[in-house]
């Protein structure tokens, strides 16, 4: 795969969450999302607020937490084939503008869904939990780690 | 931006580089583009999966479902959902020799580029913008030709022999003189492959203790070497010469990683032209930097020598540098010379040191004879000792197409990389689509290109890349730039706004995180 490859990096994606307009990309399709959501005719506003969460939430738990490996073929015989893409970003170095970003951002999303929906209770404990299912993983200390070995190989 | 770059006086000429940035725009469409050809691969192998669409790929036999699977499938995702869509732009099958214009077998695919079927039909003299035939020797007939066919006759064929056992033949002898006064060091080595070369005498070069410092969008066989040697490898960003003066400082300043002990040696491998950039090296820097550190200089110029200078000796000829300077000159004879090979030039102590400690000169076989010969004509070509002045116009012919074609590229609105005088020129298509679209209207229009996109090139930054050669005239350039003008307004390639910036400012620049080897 190196061979006949424009740059010496191992794993190009790694880079992929620093390239130019990603996370303009990122909010717009979140924007789209909620638009989307909002010109459904039967939901409420905090209903669609509420979804807006969740669905981001689960999305980004999917691709960033869930999904392992790279899509292609690396040159390092695929010593990143167990990790997901989380773990992978910028190698594994914590704390990067990117991992913050991508950590910050669904906080942001949880304090207007919560604004939106009038801390109404039930939707708070909705809310919450899927606010929790992403922020965990993204916490140093479960870099690399599978609870109960669920989703290991 | 004044990107006109003097600094000092260590430039004799301007040092025109630019890289256009990517419009905000065209970046998030990429990722949606990306996107929706990522959603669609999800759900296409899901069909596949389900049995609702048949499985193209090769699959495992049924008793072999339980054992380990070989391969990941994960892995080749991007295999099967991206590249085969686009496939007939890559491995067309030709049939003639690769010139200027090259004769292309016709083949359609009636189930998406799975699979193949030839029409039968020849479709003769493409616009060849692809080979990397800068000074037009690709040719079938010819001085070149007609010598290699009489060594041909008189040596046979091939050696069947290491250097160093029996396949030392007075050819060999003779090239390495030649291409030793050719560049203007005191000694040359030839080896038979131009990646082999860099991969297997960088670890004859260096070892454990020494230290590389070799650009980020280095060759993969330069990385091969550097990798095979066991020497510490740190990566500097692509021409930025505040970023090598940095590492050579904290690599003098702090020594080796543990011990603190002094490295035995530091290695700068840079090349001359890089080909997916077109950006040419900052030499004269370099050298200022080696001198004041006292490191070694390894200098890759597999697309410049021939390419570059008044009389095609290479990039130390264009800067008007001494060969002296550099410590190990390294380059290939599979572009400009129209052969197949590398070489190694430098002092005759290091020279001689190779020829014993080199793997490829232990373990690899010598060069092919015809080859050698087709190298020594076009070589002595190029310096005008056969008698004409073939050569020199050819160097000239090179340099005019260059500017011409930039030129009206630049015009016509085109975000081109590179510098001026590059005869790469790489086009920046940006969209997954457009990779595709390009190469399919372009042999549509009897010019053949060459696309990249991810992961061969960073995500958002997928380009055409044209490769000039002294044989094309201005009559094939003007009907390629006539096309190119169309497919761009076509395709909405158009993109550039005139603002351009001197270095090629990744966004990742200060903050780049490396692989950290364990």
């Amino acid at each position: 795969m190196n061979v006949g490859v424009a740059h010496s990096e191992v794993n190009p994606n790694t880079r992929v969450m620093n390239s130019r307009g990603i996370w303009l990309a990122y909010v717009i399709s979140v924007g789209v999302l909620h638009i989307v959501l909002l010109s459904i005719p039967f939901f409420s506003i905090p209903v669609v607020w509420t979804l807006t969460n969740v669905i981001h939430n689960l999305v980004m738990y999917l691709l960033l937490h869930t999904v392992k490996g790279t899509p292609f073929e690396t040159p390092d015989q695929g010593k990143d084939r167990l990790l997901t893409h989380w773990e992978q970003i910028d190698y594994g170095t914590q704390c990067t503008s990117s991992r913050k970003f991508l950590s910050i951002s669904p906080v942001v999303l949880y304090l207007l869904t919560s604004f939106y929906t009038k801390y109404d209770p039930a939707h708070f404990v909705v809310n919450t939990a899927s606010l929790l299912s992403v922020l965990l993983p993204k916490l140093p200390q479960f870099h690399g780690v599978r609870v109960f070995g669920i989703n290991k190989y | 931006i004044n990107h006109i770059v003097h600094n000092g006086g260590l430039y004799k000429r301007p040092f025109n580089e630019a890289f256009e940035e990517t419009p905000m725009l065209v970046a998030v469409l990429t990722y949606v583009g990306y996107g929706v050809l990522t959603l669609f691969g999800y759900l296409r192998d899901f069909m596949r999966q389900w049995k609702i669409e048949k499985c193209q790929n090769a699959t495992e036999r049924e008793e072999q479902k339980d054992f380990v699977p070989l391969y990941q499938d994960f892995e080749n995702f991007y295999n099967r959902n991206l590249y085969m869509r686009i496939r007939d732009s890559w491995n067309r099958p030709i049939c003639s020799v690769p010139g200027a214009k090259v004769d292309m077998m016709e083949r359609v695919s009636h189930d998406y580029n799975w699979t193949f079927t030839y029409t039968g039909r020849v479709i003769k003299g493409i616009i060849n913008m692809g080979s990397y035939n800068y000074l037009g020797f690709a040719q079938k007939a010819g001085t070149c030709q007609e010598a290699a066919s009489k060594v041909l006759s008189q040596y046979g064929a091939g050696v069947c022999s290491t250097r160093q056992e029996m396949g030392n033949l007075d050819k060999h002898e003779e090239l390495e003189k030649l291409v030793a006064r050719f560049l203007g060091v005191e000694s040359a080595m030839a080896y038979g492959m131009g990646f082999a070369t860099n991969s297997m005498n960088i670890p004859a070069l260096v070892g454990k203790g020494c230290l590389i410092l070799s650009d980020e969008l280095n060759h993969a066989s330069l990385v091969l070497g550097a990798r095979l040697s066991g020497a510490t490898i740190r990566i500097f960003k692509h021409n930025n010469m505040q970023s090598l003066e940095k590492l050579l400082k904290d690599a003098i300043v702090h020594g080796q990683p543990r011990t603190r002990r002094p490295w035995k040696k530091i290695l700068i491998l840079v090349e001359g032209i890089y080909s997916m950039e077109g950006s040419i090296v900052r030499l004269p820097e370099v050298i200022a930097l080696k001198k004041k550190y006292k490191s070694y200089l390894y200098l890759d110029e597999a697309h410049s020598i021939g390419a570059l200078g008044p009389s095609g000796r290479g990039v130390v000829e264009y800067f008007g540098l001494s060969p002296e300077d550099v410590d190990v000159m390294m380059g290939t004879f599979t572009k400009s010379f129209g052969a197949a090979g590398g070489y190694i030039g430098g002092k005759k102590e290091l020279i001689d040191y190779l020829r014993t400690y080199s793997h490829s000169a232990v373990y690899a076989t010598s060069m092919s004879p015809p080859v050698v010969e087709q190298i020594i004509t076009s070589v002595k070509c190029i310096m005008g000792e056969d008698g004409t002045t073939v050569g020199e116009a050819r160097v000239q012919q090179l340099a005019e197409n260059t500017r011409y074609f930039r030129r009206r590229l630049k015009e016509m609105g085109f975000i081109i990389y590179g510098n001026e005088d590059s005869p790469v020129v790489p086009l920046m298509l940006y969209m997954p689509a457009k990779i595709g679209a390009f190469g399919r209207e372009m042999l549509k229009r009897n010019i053949g290109v060459v696309v990249v996109g991810f992961p061969a090139t960073p995500i958002i930054e997928s380009r055409a890349r044209f490769c000039l050669s002294a044989a094309h005239t201005k009559e094939m350039l003007d009907t390629a730039l006539k096309e190119i003008d169309e497919v761009g307004d076509l395709l909405q390639l158009k993109y550039s706004r005139h603002r351009l910036v001197p270095l090629l400012d990744r966004p990742f620049d200060e903050t780049t995180y490396e692989e950290t080897e364990d």
